[in-house]
């Protein structure tokens, strides 16, 4: 019981030591970012369910590549009513559309803003970044404000490991493409790290 | 961050009651090619409560095609579709995706592919707003739910209803919702729902068939 009191401390400076904390800029590698950077989602509807502080929320999800390089994000759910619809422009400018007054706050709109901008690579798409390897991993890091915006590749630059979206200290939020990757993933799978949301889609076949 | 999204949960509600409406086995629409406004409103009402309490069960294949007009892109999904008087309704999406409503009585069950929710109507007002809608819809009494502004045309084969929302929460996803209606047998032939942005989804009713015996099992929860 004498140990408790240290245990705890230990415990606590752990938790608050960064989790990007290893990272070392290291020299670009034009060649790994050219053959593996998540810039884009190509036009697909996903079957989207969202998972919030123990609520549950299904719908379908549309990523629509527009004609002047825009991309928009609609989500309805199943019955086909539209919940919110966003644009995210070729400069990073982002426009509602459309939202119900349900999910018309500004939280709510700034998550999810930030959300499919992960998602769809936005960051990565001015091409400047810095590179640090650890471990296995190599990090390529775009900073936007107080955040930064990483894609983690395996050290080999064959696969792309994750996407995330992290303060200096810690890790907010994390996208996973299981099966095929970008541009067209099968499956994507966002979670925040500091609350408890999460966003799976699966691409849908359409006939 | 639980209270920022608090509204999910009127999202979920907000649903439920758009899917009562859509799949309500009753109809309503108005200006429309070939249709003339019925002119006796109150007598029509009359008329169908009566007609449509002859239905004691549906049974009915759907097709779903959602067009978002601004971004020329349409989704189309299929399913099938039961009612028994009284109380039972059960919506099954089967492609393009898997989604499946139960509503039986004051339990509801939802079902998605990742998740199976169980709920009690009574346990919340905007619920039970849904399962009075839906019975509405069901028994032919919708024509008199004061969510809508009805407007009845008709041709040689069908009435179509043309339903306006009075309430604030409704209009907001719904300009408004067109129903065509079988005058052989008062069920809905297609469904239209038109949304303020200009989007809209039409149901299309297939392979019906009124009365026949429907299993209790169907409604399960």
């Amino acid at each position: 019981m004498r140990c408790l009191p240290c245990s705890l401390a230990l415990v606590m400076l752990m938790s608050c030591a960064s989790e990007y904390k290893h990272l070392q800029p290291v020299g670009p590698d034009p060649a790994c970012f050219n053959k593996i950077a998540p810039l884009h989602i190509t036009t697909s509807w996903y079957n989207a369910s969202v998972d919030v502080v123990g609520k549950h929320l299904s719908g379908l999800l549309l990523i629509k590549n527009m004609p002047d390089s825009s991309d928009r994000v609609v989500f309805t759910n199943e019955v086909g009513v539209t919940f919110f619809d966003f644009g995210f422009s070729r400069e990073g400018e982002f426009k509602v559309y459309s939202v119900v007054s349900q999910l018309n706050k500004k939280a709510v709109i700034e998550t999810l803003q930030k959300d499919f901008e992960l998602i769809l690579g936005l960051p990565f798409r001015k091409g400047l970044y810095y590179r640090s390897i650890v471990g296995d991993e190599i990090y390529f890091g775009v900073k936007q404000k107080s955040e930064t915006a990483y894609f983690i590749t395996s050290k080999d630059c064959a696969s792309l490991q994750r996407l995330e979206w992290g303060t200096a200290r810690k890790r907010i939020v994390s996208v996973t493409t299981p099966g095929s990757g970008y541009p067209s993933p099968e499956t994507v799978v966002l979670a925040h790290h500091n609350f408890n949301m999460q966003i799976k889609l699966t691409r849908i076949q359409r006939e | 961050m639980y209270d920022r999204f608090k509204p999910f949960r009127s999202v979920i509600v907000v649903f439920l009651l758009l899917a009562a409406l859509l799949f309500s086995g009753n109809p309503a629409s108005a200006q429309y090619p070939g249709y003339s406004a019925i002119p006796d409103l109150p007598s029509f009402k009359k008329k169908f409560t009566v007609e449509s309490a002859t239905v004691e069960s549906i049974s009915s294949g759907f097709t779903q095609e959602k067009i978002l007009s601004a971004l020329t892109e349409k989704i189309t999904s299929s399913g099938k579709f039961w009612f028994k008087r009284s109380n039972k309704v059960r919506i099954e999406y089967l492609k393009p995706f898997v989604y499946l409503m139960v509503m039986n009585g004051d339990k509801m069950l939802i079902r998605d592919e990742q998740k199976e929710s169980r709920i009690n109507v009574k346990s919340n007002r905007l619920f039970q707003q849904v399962n009075r809608i839906m019975i509405d819809c069901v028994q032919g009494t919708i024509l008199d739910s004061k969510d809508f502004s009805p407007k009845v045309f008709e041709d040689k084969n069908t009435y179509l209803l043309e339903m306006t929302p009075t309430s604030k929460t409704l209009r907001e996803f719904f300009q408004t919702i067109v129903l065509v209606v079988d005058k052989k047998d008062y069920s809905a032939i297609s469904i239209v729902m038109n949304e303020p942005g200009g989007d809209k989804t039409t149901i299309t009713f297939t392979d019906k068939k009124l009365n026949t015996q429907l299993s209790d099992a169907v409604f399960t929860l």
